[in-house]
């Protein structure tokens, strides 16, 4: 494991401070059903899925699953806390699939891959895209994605 | 994933959307709803990323209220048995204060065995009417229960 924050501090990290191909694995954090319930209610998704617990036990999962977003949420978290300077990295775009479910009490990671870089058509800008994985505690990926970040550019 | 979770009959008698329920290229508008501080404090207390300056918003918290926005409408809730991706564009940055709502339209339905594929396209306005993100949700929706 290496990291891609050899750059730390307040300087912006621009477009020739990514390296193709340099990875990260973050910290871990365990989704709650804490978690489940606050962002319930912050995003206002109150869909079977995620909020009754009796209605699950029938279903495939057996219990409540927490929700995508929520998940994506984590994620966006973990990589940020885990790099210094990376959290200001404003999304440009992205494609995410979600392929697994989060429980409660799982326990989840995320591992990202520079894995392109470009100069932009904005002069001074440019696009780092970086493919993420997000594992449980069994390394199965439960979501999977790539996100365009747009950068300062020296060049 | 291909899961479906069964609908108990408790749950038909609601007044809820199956994949069968639903229209193409009909467009849904939802309510809007005020960024707060508040907001931004409990997506960052659930462990998003804290906002990358005073009075931003963090890029993803605007696509997790539309998914609760979605909820107010004044059609039936889908029956929604997975969320299974979408492909997401961040136009512009947005403020605490700034009045969000969404504009979704059904494009694409494909049946499969259990339940149905739904494509939206969804696109989050301000209170100015700018599109500031906008996107495509893949979706597996329940069908009726024969």
């Amino acid at each position: 494991m290496l990291s891609f924050c050899t750059v730390s501090g307040p300087v912006p990290r621009l477009l020739e401070d990514f390296a193709v191909g340099d990875e990260y694995e973050s910290p871990g954090r365990t989704v709650t059903e804490a978690d489940i319930v606050l962002f319930a209610g912050l995003s206002g998704d109150y869909n079977v899925l995620h909020t009754d617990a009796e209605h699950m036990k029938a279903s495939i999962f057996g219990e409540r699953i927490a929700h995508g977003l929520l998940g994506l949420t984590v994620q966006q978290g973990l990589l940020g806390r885990g790099v210094p300077g990376y959290d200001g990295l404003r999304l440009e775009s992205m494609r995410w699939k979600f392929k697994a479910p989060i429980k409660i009490g799982d326990t989840i990671r995320v591992r990202a891959r520079i894995s392109g870089t470009r100069a932009s058509d904005v002069p001074g800008s440019g696009v780092v895209v970086i493919a993420r994985q997000v594992l449980n505690q069994r390394d199965e990926v439960v979501q999977e994605g790539e996100t365009e970040h747009l950068v300062g550019r020296r060049g | 994933m291909s899961a479906r979770t069964d609908v108990p009959a408790a749950s038909r008698n609601e007044h809820r959307a199956f994949f069968e329920d639903l229209a193409l290229h009909q467009p849904l508008e939802t309510p809007a709803m005020t960024l707060t501080d508040a907001h931004v404090a409990l997506f960052t207390g659930v462990g998003g990323p804290p906002a990358p300056e005073p009075g931003a918003v963090p890029d993803l918290l605007p696509l997790c209220i539309s998914s609760g926005l979605g909820w107010r409408v004044p059609t039936p809730p889908l029956v929604v048995l997975a969320f299974m991706g979408f492909e997401w564009r961040f136009h512009s940055g947005l403020r605490v204060g700034d009045t969000i709502r969404s504009r979704s339209t059904t494009v694409v339905k494909r049946s499969m065995r259990e339940g149905g594929i739904v494509i939206e396209e969804r696109e989050i306005v301000n209170q100015r009417d700018e599109v500031v993100q906008s996107g495509r949700l893949t979706l597996l929706v329940a069908k009726r229960a024969a």
